[in-house]
């Protein structure tokens, strides 16, 4: 069974849609891609699969053995599901480490009340949680801006506090939600190779939104190609490059000669 | 601003150096200097001072709670004073009309308090920004309202001879006895402050502040955070409330409650910093001293109080406490800088 299975995917915003009926299998340490053309219906999948909006009625999500289709966000991380944005959303005005610290929350075993009378047990809790966070930063190179608000970070040491804040809710699925974009060919390598070590050091499985044709054409294993919120295309990268109707969608459709004729009198 | 700011830097490195000793050290000593305060506040000869400086820290108890919801959860709420309405009134009836003791009465007070913050914070699971304003301001309005047409609350002439508290024969009874029973609550609310806003739910805060969808999809029950913030701030209201209505005279009034002392509040937490712990403290202080110094203006005070705020918001918006902490950050971003070159070189 796969660890991510959407059945009759399918959201609306009024009478446009988004998505329809898609069915996506993301098998268990596997790294998978997911492309299309703008508004091909990327982001909206992988804001329904982590329960930032609710799918329309007739959908069903089921992640890791659990039917997810209605449960709010925090729920579906708790499982073990974590994602970026885009657009980064990280929490600016707290420092760094507050930020991977965030990611860690669910795991975080004390109380409110612990907190209150600050009990060893809780300090000792603190103190592991923060060593364990400092080396996360470490990993991904973060580890001396710790203490700086994240407002002050680079727009590429930004994009990798957003990996570390998902990687610090230790996830079983990481989505990343094209996370080399606007991102120098240098740095998408780093980015790259940081995505690797942390995929071998804790097992994770990937899923990967990407506009960058290399970086999906040199680590997935699988790619989903999306239109207008419906797969059109599926297999392994070199399938999918080959696909008619992937090129057609991405470069549109081909002309020959007399219809580039007639396309130029008109 | 250097020099401005050398004589904060001083202290915040005496007491870095302290909590170096142990983390309640600085506490400790700071409320050893803070309890001789009455003694040379009445080497002025006027007692009206103490019951000022009373009030201020019944207002860093309100304004330290406000901070909580309103500065890290970042939950706009117009309702604070309604809560510490309902803490004053329940502590002063429960006292009155059933002989229970401050003790047992304060308690209670802050536990209905608290469960009234549920109430004021459920818009939150639904509405932000203005809408939530105005959501809470109905509610805390309303409380108000209900105060003064019900004759066994209070109505217009208020509730009055609620007894001070007492241990033993030791009666709370006078400005100065009432400044240490409130010095130590307002010590012990902004030590809790430190401690909630420092652990996993201080972060679970903040992290809705800066962004609610970020915040749900790494793992925070967004809702259930709100509601708590709410909770907690209402139990500071329900506390400041209750210290409020048994001190000497033992007066309360719905008059004490209005739109006024919540935009007096507020502008406590705005211009002392918002999200920032002492932002509440050094806030309530500034402006009620202000407050108090310009009653005899009451006609145009809440307009220029308003008027600050605005004034605070565009050309200050982290307030005083933003400014110090802007001036730390920068010093400890420079000295990273240098020690990076140096390494480098």
């Amino acid at each position: 069974m796969a660890l991510l299975e959407t059945r009759r995917l399918s959201k609306s915003f009024g009478g446009l849609r988004a998505i329809h009926d898609l069915d996506i299998d993301v098998e268990a340490g596997t790294i998978h891609g997911l492309i299309g053309p703008n508004g091909s219906g990327k982001s909206t999948f992988f804001n329904l699969v982590s329960g930032v909006y609710p799918p329309d009625p007739g959908s069903s999500i089921t992640f890791a053995g659990t039917d997810v289709t209605k449960s709010p966000p925090h729920a579906i991380a708790k499982l073990g599901m974590a994602r970026t944005f885009q657009l980064l959303r990280l929490f600016s005005e707290m420092t760094v480490l507050q930020n991977v610290m965030v990611g860690y929350h669910t795991h975080v075993p004390y109380s409110l009340l612990g907190t209150l009378v600050n009990s060893p047990r809780t300090r000792r809790i603190d103190a592991r949680i923060t060593e364990e966070m400092s080396e996360l930063l470490e990993i991904i190179g973060l580890a001396e801006y710790a203490d700086m608000p994240a407002a002050e970070l680079s727009g590429g040491q930004r994009r990798l506090l957003a990996l570390g804040r998902a990687m610090a809710t230790r996830p079983k699925l990481l989505m990343l939600d094209e996370p080399a974009a606007g991102l120098s060919p240098v740095n998408v390598d780093n980015l790259l190779s940081i995505v690797m070590a942390l995929k071998d050091r804790y097992g994770l499985t990937l899923l990967i939104v990407e506009h960058i044709l290399k970086v999906v054409m040199d680590t997935c294993d699988r790619v989903t190609v999306l239109d207008h919120g419906e797969k059109i295309g599926e297999g392994s990268p070199t399938e999918v490059k080959d696909d008619p109707a992937v090129v057609e969608a991405y470069l549109g459709q081909e002309m020959d000669d007399e219809e580039v004729r007639q396309a130029m009198q008109a | 601003m250097n020099l401005l700011l050398a004589p904060f830097r001083g202290l915040v490195d005496f007491f870095q150096a302290l909590a170096r000793i142990h983390r309640i050290v600085p506490w400790l000593v700071a409320y050893v200097f803070l309890l001789p305060l009455p003694e040379i506040l009445s080497a002025t000869g006027n007692d009206y001072y103490i019951y000022l400086t009373n009030r201020i820290l019944i207002f860093i108890l309100l304004s330290v709670g406000l901070n909580i919801v309103k500065g890290f959860c970042g939950q706009v709420t117009v309702g604070h004073i309604g809560l510490y309405a309902i803490g004053a009134v329940t502590s002063s009836l429960l006292a009155i009309n059933y002989g229970w003791p401050f003790w047992a009465a304060m308690p209670a007070a802050v536990v209905v308090t608290g469960l009234a913050g549920i109430i004021i914070g459920l818009p939150s699971v639904r509405l932000e920004g203005a809408y939530l304003a105005l959501a809470t301001l109905g509610l805390g309005e309303s409380v108000r309202i209900m105060i003064a047409v019900t004759p066994a609350l209070g109505s217009s002439t208020g509730i009055m001879l609620i007894p001070p508290p007492q241990v033993g024969s030791f009666v709370f009874d006078d400005f100065q006895k009432y400044y240490y029973l409130v010095m130590t609550a307002a010590m012990i609310g902004i030590y809790l402050s430190f401690s909630i806003l420092r652990s996993a739910t201080g972060r679970a805060f903040m992290a809705i502040r800066e962004d609610v969808i970020a915040a749900s999809v790494h793992g925070i029950n967004v809702p259930a955070n709100k509601l708590l913030a709410f909770v907690i701030s209402a139990l500071y209201a329900g506390a400041a409330g209750a210290l409020f209505a048994h001190m000497p005279p033992g007066f309360i009034h719905h008059n004490n409650f209005t739109i006024i002392e919540m935009v007096t509040l507020l502008l406590m937490v705005v211009m002392g910093g918002i999200g920032h712990i002492w932002g509440g403290v050094i806030g309530a202080i500034i402006v009620y001293i202000i407050y108090d110094n310009t009653l005899e203006f009451y006609h145009i005070q809440p307009l220029t109080f308003g008027l600050i705020m605005v004034l605070l918001v565009v050309f200050m918006p982290q307030g005083i406490g933003g400014v110090i902490d802007r001036y730390l950050v920068t010093k400890r971003f420079v000295k990273l800088r240098e020690e990076k070159s140096d390494g480098a070189a």
